[in-house]
């Protein structure tokens, strides 16, 4: 057993094992780690659930494949199993649905004080939104 | 404009907080950190600075612009930034848009997007002090998406080139011939 890495919305890590090059951890550990919880419904989070059949294309015997799962809820990853991490990107829907249906994707960073601020802090209001850098 | 129920929000797509801090001196608006290029991904941004016009509702009512905030960069662009302005009054006054406010953006490809999730896994391998796999990812999301100023560009800094030297201008001129590829309106 070794320890994952899971670059996901925050760093998390869980307890897990690298076959194959493939990320495998407890079901248990799954929720913690990137925000899914499997039920016999699916893979769910919050009021959204994803249908994964039987179950047999995200299960590595009584384990979870992690890239498995994150395929399932069509959110992309990159591994590097000499690092032990996996990289969870962003759902893609939620750049579709800015691409296509103009929805603004919330977000919530730190501020140079530390504090924790998200876009819908300020819904109401029409906003500029400034991406920009030093470099 | 600050009362007109109108506000700026700035992302640094950075990890240079103290860099940040000095160009965020005397600024009231919030600014945040986004050392893991989060909006890069969500937002489909692939250069700075990019301006995207958001509404009461949440909605996008101008999706990603390459707008500036000063003339600093004028002489280079070829661009003001009053036109910009002049234009954000309408929209915070009367609701009016520009034309280009309908502009479809172009969506990132699994390319682009590989690239964004190797430069996160290289920033994070970089602070924890594994500079061989920092190397070896930032040069991935190199190879995947070799125009993108927010994977090529910002990793200079944190591989030890300067943003604003020998490679940078190599960059641009790359860019420059492929037609400057941006997702994005590029106003005239």
């Amino acid at each position: 057993m070794t320890t994952i890495t899971i670059l996901g919305d925050e760093v998390a890590t869980a307890t897990g094992e690298w076959a194959d090059g493939r990320p495998l951890i407890e079901p248990d550990a799954l929720s913690a780690a990137v925000g899914w919880t499997l039920k016999p419904e699916g893979l769910c989070r919050g009021d959204q659930c994803v249908l994964v059949g039987d179950g047999s294309a995200i299960r590595v015997g009584d384990k979870l494949d992690l890239a498995a799962v994150a395929n399932a809820v069509d959110q992309p990853t990159v591994i590097d199993p000499d690092a032990s991490v996996v990289v969870l990107g962003q759902p893609n829907a939620t750049r579709q649905a800015a691409l296509r249906d103009r929805q603004a994707p919330d977000f919530t960073l730190a501020d140079l004080d530390g504090a924790e601020r998200s876009l819908s802090d300020y819904a109401g209001k029409k906003r500029l939104l400034v991406a920009f850098s030093s470099w | 404009m600050a009362d007109d129920g109108f506000m700026v929000i700035a992302v640094a797509i950075d990890e240079a907080v103290d860099e940040v801090r000095v160009l965020a001196d005397g600024i009231t608006y919030p600014v945040l950190m986004d050392p893991n290029h989060i909006l890069t991904e969500t937002y489909a941004i692939s250069n700075v600075p990019a301006v995207v016009w958001i509404d009461e509702q949440g909605r996008i009512a101008r999706p990603n612009a390459n707008e500036f905030g000063s003339d600093m960069f004028s002489e280079f662009t070829g661009r003001t930034c009053q036109g910009h302005f002049d234009q954000i009054r309408a929209w915070v006054h009367d609701d009016v848009v520009p034309d280009d406010a309908d502009s479809e953006i172009a969506d990132l490809d699994e390319d682009e997007i590989a690239a964004r999730l190797h430069f996160r896994l290289a920033a994070h391998l970089r602070r924890a002090g594994n500079e061989e796999g920092a190397v070896r990812h930032f040069d991935a999301a190199a190879e995947l998406a070799p125009l993108d100023f927010t994977v090529v560009r910002a990793a200079m800094p944190l591989r030890g080139e300067s943003p604003f030297g020998e490679e940078f201008f190599k960059l641009l001129e790359e860019y420059q011939a492929a037609g400057s590829p941006f997702h994005g309106i590029t106003p005239a």
